[in-house]
């Protein structure tokens, strides 16, 4: 991890320098373990801000919408594919950016390391394999494949898919994972049980939009939850508001969302929203064959009408 | 109360089935009393905020027809 | 979601077919009163006390 910190920093002073950008976005240190900030450097003396570790998990994607200058931006696997999908969606122009590649070994879940350990967390660091934990009065060293993001334990986009310069050899993608267990015990429940199932799930919910803030793919001048006329979705805790936002929010990510997990990341009280999202992902995969963001050079399927697509759900 | 009878919220395009519902109707056909038509001007205006807005507003059936 | 299959229905009908449209009324109809009523995604007002 360390390596890649030096090249980045290495890359943005030199781009910096050069002027071929002149804003390089990335990550620092946070003020608080296990939380790594976005970080938009403009001078090439500042560089040294800038850092990698398990903890960038943030989507800086979400940063680029709309700007008008040249950016160098840092990206892993699943930011590269959100660039992907902003560059299709006419958000930003390939041409403005310079996107520093980073093969991603996978973000650590800050929850799964609380979870781990009795008291405050003090500092966190890491190697290739192993997490060590530090607070008041413990230490502990974890293994870093068990710590990790769920999203990140199956991805199977680790390496990025554009980029105009790599920090380090490309890491072996992982093979043969299951990404859809999780979605086929939900799909075999009947009505009532999926009911009762996002009944539990979303109980927690406050309505904070957190994980639309954090979503790349949510930027709508308007957000459905924000207009009054219509409105289409109760402002209110009521348990069917709750619903009807996130259904909605997952529907506007179908066929977009490449379960860079920022909006789980993103939420205060631990929601796996993933599972609705990720629904739709296996449903564009089987029905039309499509994965968001690995191309630049096609349609994504709810923009495009193929006389072969599925339509046996119609009378 | 006499035997329930289900409310069914129908968005019907307005070139085709709208079209054929007023056909329907000139033609005096019958059918059941169950729907209540939403015009919209092709299915593509269809949202998925419609369904959960007519089902949360106390619709049992959402029918869309192209 | 836990909403049943057989409550959102989509179809196609022309607009020269009034006896399609009758008929897939029909059916509609049907597949929803054999369902019964709507009694998850229906919001209930707020009880004022």
């Amino acid at each position: 991890m360390l390596e890649y910190t030096d090249k980045i920093r290495e890359i943005a002073a030199r781009l910096l320098k050069e002027g071929t950008v002149e804003m390089v976005i990335g990550f620092r240190k946070g003020t608080v373990p296990m939380m790594n900030e976005p970080c938009f450097v403009t001078d090439a003396g500042d560089v040294d801000r800038l850092i990698w570790d398990g903890n960038c998990g943030v989507n800086l994607a979400n940063y680029l919408m709309d700007r008008k200058e040249k950016i160098g931006i840092v990206a892993k696997g699943c930011d590269a594919r959100n660039i992907v999908t902003h560059i299709v969606e006419n958000k930003i122009d390939r041409d403005q950016l310079f996107i520093i590649g980073v093969p991603c070994t996978g973000m650590i879940d800050r929850r799964k390391v609380a979870a781990a350990v009795d008291g405050e967390i003090l500092e966190v660091s890491e190697d290739g394999h192993n997490v060590s934990v530090r607070g008041q009065g413990f230490e502990k060293v974890l293994n870093r494949q068990e710590v990790l993001q769920q999203n990140c334990s199956l991805c199977i986009h680790r390496n990025p898919v554009i980029s105009d310069e790599l920090v380090a050899e490309e890491v072996p993608e992982q093979q043969g994972v299951d990404r859809y267990a999780d979605v086929r015990r939900i799909e075999a429940m009947d009505p009532e049980e999926k009911w009762n199932f996002f009944d539990d799930l979303l109980s927690e919910c406050i309505r904070c939009y957190a994980c639309r803030n954090a979503c790349p793919l949510c930027y709508c001048p308007t957000c459905f939850v924000d207009e009054s006329r219509p409105q289409w979705v109760g402002k209110s805790q009521d348990p069917i508001d709750v619903r009807t936002f996130h259904f909605l929010r997952a529907y506007h990510c179908a066929g977009r969302c490449t379960d860079c997990g920022a909006c789980e990341r993103a939420c205060p009280v631990g929601i796996n929203m993933r599972v609705f999202t990720k629904k739709l992902e296996k449903d564009c995969l089987e029905k039309f064959g499509w994965e968001a963001g690995l191309t630049t050079d096609a349609r994504p399927p709810l923009d495009t009408f193929r006389p072969d697509d599925p339509d046996d759900f119609i009378k | 109360m006499s035997e329930w009878e289900p409310k069914i919220v129908s968005f019907l395009c307005n070139w085709c089935s709208y079209g054929a519902a007023d056909l329907a109707g000139v033609s005096r056909m019958e059918y059941p009393p169950n729907i209540r038509v939403v015009r919209i001007p092709c299915t593509g205006r269809m949202d998925p905020k419609f369904f959960l807005a007519a089902l949360r507003e106390g619709a049992d059936g959402v029918w869309v027809s192209g | 979601m836990g909403i049943e299959p057989g409550r959102i229905q989509f179809s196609w009908v022309s607009s020269a077919e009034s006896t399609k449209f009758v008929q897939v009324v029909k059916e509609v109809t049907e597949t929803v009163k054999a369902l019964g009523p709507n009694t998850h995604f229906v919001k209930h007002e707020a009880k004022v006390a």
